[in-house]
């Protein structure tokens, strides 16, 4: 019954994404046209530079007005309002962002899709790396808050954990930067690699140089929720009966621990960091900017500066796509480790 | 339910809360900000930082980029504090149909570090002229500035020693400085610290202090009858300035700082009571309601959960650049989802409740039970839950400002940041002007989260979220 489930939930998160597009095309529609018709006189004006110069200006005048029309048929701007919505959000489902403006990919292109698809991986590597480690040291430090709960480290680390609740990322890169960069300077203050990059392995010792500071920074502010979280899951199983039932058969206390706890504690502890990555996606990817990271937070601060409004829509996009791939992906994973919802529920 | 029973619940929960030791915490620190936001003119230099922040006649007697007056405590170079100097000894002359008067303004200087800027200030009439001098403590008379007034009814008159005295300071430090082969362009140095060093040789290259008391002296030429000069006194813009310094377009930052905690107040409050109003209320009425409308409901609520908030509000901004009213509209809009599922699950158990039930049967309209009968019993953990959205609010409009994206007639925190990224503050080290905002976000942040916790855990036998 898993592969039915797993279709149904696709289909699901699929549905609600062509459902944003949809509302995202309508939102932001005389935004974008504006943008695409300075972009078409832009083109026609390149066009009539190149024009044979023997032309008389009656010419040139219909000329740049036959060309004109071409264009506003080409990019649907003759249309109907609802139709160049629709036309716009299939245009996006199929991948193409249109050209930006002013910003170009490294190799020099000026097609959305290619610039995104080039800081993506990049966005990917950081956040993973981080809530990795965030989730092994939320880990180590949850079971000992866990085991010992009401105790003093209990207590002290729960106080941390509300202390850096609303603290900004950040900021606390800046001073991270500030700090590890400028005043001892032991590591760079930004970007992906050194330039020019090295090559071999030693590209990728650089480029874990370049990683130290903003996983860092990821990590001091968020092992502490994750670590909170941990103790809150094992705190609930650990005072189960079955628990109590291994502790009285005299099962060492580490594989009651490791064997039995956190085989239950397994599903609700996979959620937790597949959530604090969505979390990351939709609340913290602009921390990419403060380490100059070229990712898609990073994209986001550049469109902005730059005023490029294809990039910065194609960005939101490919930002809500990755969403709402992550939040089907941790139900698929759910299913998979929860048998109760694999079975079916009500059947 | 009855503003009594009301009234019972909420001294109740007053008597548990009491015991949560972090609770009361934040509860005081919740306290000191709401007394900060009220006092907030006399604590400040500068109380009209908040509408008058982008104005740059408003901050324009401040040194740029000085520290905190108290780097002086924990540094072993004393460096001279801004100030103002009003307290002088006054005389006139007459020399026939001319009048001059003379004010002396005495200024003790046991500094390492000379002010930036020493600035006079006057409300002038007429066409006087106004001469600048300075005596120092080893008995120099350094003749500054002359500065004729053009004819006026009456304006304010601002001379800037720093900036009009160039050519005299200098030509006083060539005196004792042995220029032979190595040339020191005049704009290199500064006006004050020639004149705030010994007279021999280094003063342009490296000046020593000179302590003591040096007499600022205003001589102003009134040539008619008619002509007036009042109101003098001097602002020193000093090489430290305010508790927090000030930035790099001379504004002070406690003052920014202060400013900005009641915008984060009402952005991080109003945000989390609308949005949590709607999701709670939404919640009720989904699990009340039932059958396709609960589907159909709960289809809208998982579209909404689909959005990836930050990004979705970051292009909002950029494209629509709403005020701060709309930044708030725009925030609760998407985040009344956070309660909905827990709200509609208890909602849910709430409904087969025989009271309802009972209300039900005693013909109570859909809405009279939903905010009569339902929504009360969610109060406990509607609050609860506002408290832990606040922080989230707060840094949500701080990110956006902080891409420049914020309102413009206000001052938040994310702001002042994002002042502080462009400016280069990272990059210098002005960790003053780094540090504040995001440490009084991180505050306000923990202050409801120490509430907001405390609520949770009391809350937690009956109401798990987590």
């Amino acid at each position: 019954m898993y592969w039915k489930y797993c279709i149904k939930r696709i289909v699901y998160g699929l549905a609600i994404f062509i459902t944003l597009i949809f509302i995202f095309s309508a939102l932001f529609n005389t935004t974008m046209e504006s943008t695409l018709r300075s972009q078409i006189e832009e083109e026609i004006r390149g066009e009539t530079l190149k024009l044979d110069t023997r032309m008389t200006p009656e010419e040139i005048t219909h000329y740049i007005a036959e060309r004109r029309e071409f264009k506003r048929h080409l990019y649907h701007l003759d249309k109907p309002i609802w139709s160049r919505i629709v036309w716009r959000a299939i245009n996006v489902l199929s991948l193409d962002f249109g050209k930006a403006t002013i910003m170009r990919s490294s190799s020099g292109e000026a097609d959305v899709w290619t610039i995104i698809a080039e800081c993506l991986p990049r966005t990917v590597l950081l956040f993973t790396t981080a809530i990795f480690i965030n989730i092994v040291l939320g880990l180590w430090l949850g079971l000992r808050k866990a085991q010992k709960a009401g105790g003093l480290m209990d207590k002290t680390t729960s106080i941390g954990t509300m202390i850096v609740y609303g603290m900004p990322s950040w900021w606390l890169g800046m001073l991270v930067i500030m700090f590890f960069a400028y005043t001892i300077k032991i590591f760079p203050s930004g970007g992906l690699h050194s330039v020019p990059p090295p090559t071999g392995f030693a590209y990728y010792i650089d480029l874990l140089h370049h990683m130290t500071l903003p996983v860092l920074t990821l990590v001091l502010i968020g092992f502490w929720g994750s670590a909170f979280l941990i103790r809150n899951i094992m705190l609930s199983i650990l005072q189960e009966d079955y628990i109590m039932a291994a502790r009285t058969r005299g099962i060492p206390e580490r594989k009651v621990l490791y064997g039995h706890a956190m085989r239950t504690a397994a599903p609700p502890i996979v959620t937790m960091a597949l959530l604090s990555l969505l979390a990351s996606v939709g609340g913290n990817i602009i921390f990419e900017g403060i380490f100059s990271w070229p990712g898609l937070g990073n994209l986001y601060w550049i469109a902005i500066e730059q005023n490029d409004i294809p990039v910065l829509m194609g960005n939101l996009f490919i930002t809500t796509a990755l969403y709402i791939g992550g939040l089907v992906i941790l139900d698929l994973i759910y299913g998979f480790l929860d048998p109760r919802i694999k079975v079916g529920g009500k059947q | 339910m009855k503003w009594i029973d009301f009234k019972a619940g909420f001294r109740d929960f007053w008597n548990e809360f009491k015991r949560v030791k972090f609770g009361l915490f934040g509860l005081i620190l919740l306290f000191i900000f709401i007394l900060v936001i009220l006092i907030n003119p006399y604590i400040v230099p500068f109380p009209e930082a908040s509408s008058r922040w982008r104005d740059i006649t408003y901050w324009e007697d401040n040194p740029v980029s000085a520290p905190p007056i108290w780097v002086n405590w924990f540094s072993s170079i004393q460096r001279a504090p801004s100030l103002i100097i009003e307290e002088h000894t006054f005389s006139e002359e007459k020399m026939g149909k001319i009048k001059l008067s003379r004010a002396i303004f005495e200024y003790d200087y046991p500094y390492d570090l000379p002010p930036l800027d020493i600035i006079f200030h006057g409300y002038t009439k007429g066409s006087p002229v106004i001469m600048l001098s300075i005596e120092r403590p080893d008995g120099h008379i350094i003749e500054l500035v002359r500065r004729p007034i053009s004819k006026s009814d009456g304006k304010k008159v601002r001379v800037s020693i720093g900036k009009d005295s160039r050519i005299e300071s200098y030509n006083f430090g060539t005196k004792f400085e042995n220029l032979e082969g190595n040339r020191i362009e005049r704009e290199i140095v500064k006006p004050t610290s020639i004149l705030f060093s010994e007279a021999k040789e280094g003063i342009l290259v490296y000046p020593a202090p000179l302590r003591g008391t040096y007499k600022i002296i205003a001589e102003i030429i009134l040539p008619s009858k008619n002509d007036v000069v009042e109101d003098i006194y001097f602002t020193l813009s000093g090489s430290v300035s305010g508790w927090l310094g000030t930035d790099s377009s001379k504004r002070d930052i406690w003052s920014g700082v202060v400013a900005g905690v009641k915008w984060a107040l009402l952005i991080g409050l109003l945000t989390a009571l609308t949005a949590v109003s709607i999701g709670v209320t939404y919640g009720v009425m989904s699990a009340y309601l039932g059958g396709w409308k609960d589907s159909l409901m709960q289809r809208v609520f998982e579209l909404f959960l689909g959005v990836p908030l930050l990004p979705v509000l970051i292009v909002m901004s950029a494209i629509f650049k709403p005020n701060i009213w709309i930044m708030i509209l725009m925030m609760s809009c998407f985040f009344w989802v956070g309660p909905v599922k827990t709200v509609r699950s208890m909602g849910l158990q709430i409904k087969e409740e025989t009271y309802i039930e009972a209300a039900h049967a005693l013909g109570a309209s859909s809405s009279r039970i939903i905010f009569k009968h339902m929504i009360p019993i969610l109060i406990p953990y509607a609050f609860a839950s506002m408290a832990l959205y606040v922080p989230r609010a707060i840094v949500y409009e701080a990110s956006i400002s902080l891409l420049g994206l914020g309102d413009s007639t206000i001052v938040t925190w994310g702001q002042i940041l994002h002042d502080a990224l462009t400016g280069g503050a990272v990059l210098n080290g002005l960790w003053w002007w780094v540090i504040p905002p995001g440490l009084f976000i991180a505050l306000m942040g923990m202050t409801f989260a120490f509430i907001g916790f405390a609520m949770d855990k009391i809350l937690h036998p009956k109401l798990r979220t987590r």
